[in-house]
């Protein structure tokens, strides 16, 4: 449904005001990947990975620099109108709507956009507000909105001409728990109506909750791909300690890299401590170890676990 | 072409809802009608006071120019808004027809500006006594309808540029001055230096408002038809130069990303 060969894209951007200078940014540089029917693919990565420049070229609103991409079986370069008539694309934020429409006008709007006739609009505008729980709000301007609610709009925007591929790019930043989770069950749904998804997101849990397959992509390029389970076997064999700590600093974090079986240890700021995450590979329990590294600082609590789909996103995207 | 239609019809009349500002009455009433009409009796009163020409002169002039507030400033932001909005990225990657998306913009905002002229020149009857003749109407409401379509036309152009640039209501506000001075809408065109009187010929407005004084002054249709086919040819020129900027915006912004409003 959805094909991407070594696609590649690069922006010109210039320095300094007098000297001018050019420079080429290589904001994805030839990754790979497919997506099957029916299926719910995650891209998964940092800010400035390159998630949302793959998504505005499988969407048809960039040129790749190289490479080749599809989307049921439509070139993304020669055939953009005919992606564009089967995809829908849906967007995380406040923006991205008229504020002075209602949602129904908003709606209908788009019904237009995308050719579905007069007499289809009313029905369809009725179904998607249904699913995405709008109905008996139709009639407000957007500005009064909440976020969750616009998100809502948004998804409704997107499934509303019946798009056989849906792309979702951070669906569900900002939103409050709760909604965020009536977002979840919403995109679990386009599944089970026959959508093929597109997804990108920073949250772990979403993507683990969500995602039929993930590729993890840091500066550009793709560092690991597969289910949930399998990359968190990349990481599993190993464990991970969790060190709550008061003041430390750089150099014993450097020190803490350097003990012998540790993979990567990364610092969460938790208001007065931090949490040391620490990966390690192998059963060898390192507890001991990581703890005289770690002597003159004041130590809270320590616990081993299994890893989570973030440690293995972690392990990925620190990786040299 | 009937969804073609449709996009042109019905998605002009509700994208002009969701982007033209000053759609809100207390909004409209103060800018649309109540700037028009004070701008008409400054001029006119400040043109008797100096006796520099006839009253008509100045009513005539005003009552089309004044269409400019809506077609320069509502084509703009019709247009410009999409980018202001964040609605500029759904729209692009939707498969609309683009000229039946940029086109059918033009149209409320022609509408608009016609009701803005028409408002203008009833205040000129009403309050200041301009009494064309009635065989006159047909044709002056034939011409402000070509006049005010070439503003739109110009409108469409600056909405165009506005997607490009992030401050494109400085050019909307400095445009409706400019076709103030330049189109001889209180300077007769003759009485300009050269090049004003130029730039002027190439603006719209300017062969509308000749038209529209002679024909108010009790001549027939067929005696300015130059001008009013001068003025429909500058009405195409200026939309077919805004549509040809959009869409080399959206194919530039396809290589490299000069919109940047996603």
């Amino acid at each position: 449904m959805i094909e991407a060969i070594n696609l590649r894209r690069t922006y010109q951007t210039t320095t300094g005001v007098v000297r001018r200078k050019r420079l080429d940014v290589e904001a994805v540089r030839g990754i790979s990947f497919s997506v099957d029917q029916g299926e719910l693919f995650g891209l998964l990565g940092p800010n400035g990975a390159g998630k949302t420049t793959t998504i505005k070229m499988l969407i048809t609103l960039l040129l790749p620099t190289s490479g080749q991409a599809r989307v049921l079986g439509h070139d993304v370069v020669d055939d953009a109108r005919e992606v564009r008539k089967r995809i829908g694309y849906v967007f995380g934020g406040d923006r991205g709507l008229y504020e002075r429409l209602s949602a129904y006008d908003n709606l209908r709007y788009f019904a237009e956009l995308y050719g579905v006739s007069g007499h289809r609009q009313r029905q369809r505008i009725d179904e998607v507000l249904e699913l995405v729980g709008l109905k008996g709000r139709e009639k407000e301007r957007v500005e009064g909105y909440s976020r969750g609610m616009r998100q809502r709009l948004h998804i409704a925007r997107g499934i509303l001409h019946d798009p056989e591929v849906v792309f979702l790019d951070e669906p569900t930043i900002g939103v409050d728990p709760v909604g965020a989770r009536d977002l979840r069950q919403m995109i679990a749904d386009l599944i089970t109506v026959g959508k093929t998804v597109l997804l990108t997101t920073h949250y772990m849990f979403e993507a683990d909750a969500l995602c039929d397959r993930i590729a993890v992509i840091a500066k550009g390029e793709i560092v690991g791909q597969g289910t949930p389970a399998e990359l968190k076997g990349n990481v599993a064999g190993g464990r991970v300690t969790e060190i709550e700590v008061f003041g430390v600093d750089e150099a014993t974090v450097v020190r803490l890299r350097g003990v012998g079986g540790v993979s990567a240890v990364t610092v969460e700021e938790q208001d007065q401590k931090q949490l040391l995450i620490v990966q390690t590979t192998g059963e060898r329990e390192l507890t001991q170890p990581l703890l005289a590294e770690l002597d003159g600082v004041e130590v809270g609590r320590v616990a081993s676990r299994e890893p989570t789909l973030e440690d293995a996103y972690v392990a990925l995207v620190t990786a040299e | 072409m009937t969804n073609w239609l449709r996009v042109f019809f019905v998605g002009g009349v509700i994208a002009y809802r969701g982007l033209f500002n000053w759609i809100r009455p207390a909004m409209y009433i103060p800018t649309m009608l109540g700037s028009p009409l004070f701008q008409l009796i400054f001029f006119t009163k400040l043109g008797q006071y100096a006796h520099a020409q006839s009253r008509d002169f100045y009513i005539v002039g005003n009552s089309v120019q004044v269409c400019a507030m809506s077609s320069v400033y509502g084509m703009t932001m019709s247009v410009a808004n999409e980018r202001q909005f964040g609605t500029l990225g759904p729209l692009l990657a939707s498969p609309a027809n683009r000229a039946a998306v940029f086109l059918g913009r033009g149209l409320p905002v022609l509408m608009n500006g016609l009701l803005v002229s028409v408002f203008t020149f009833a205040a000129g009857a009403l309050f200041l006594g301009f009494r064309p003749g009635l065989a006159s109407v047909p044709a002056l409401a034939a011409i402000v309808l070509v006049t005010v379509t070439s503003c739109t036309g110009f409108g469409m152009l600056l909405g165009s540029v506005g997607l490009r640039a992030k401050d494109v209501f400085f050019a909307a506000n400095l445009a409706y001055v400019l076709m103030l001075l330049f189109c001889g809408v209180n300077i007769p065109l003759d009485v300009l230096p050269g090049w004003m009187s130029l730039v002027g010929r190439c603006l719209p407005l300017t062969h509308g408002i000749a038209a529209a004084r002679e024909v108010a002054a009790g001549a027939p249709l067929s005696q300015v038809a130059g001008l009013v086919w001068t003025e429909a040819g500058i009405a195409v020129a200026y939309a077919a130069a805004g549509f040809v900027f959009f869409r080399y915006l959206e194919r530039a912004s396809r290589r490299s990303a000069v919109l940047d409003a996603y």
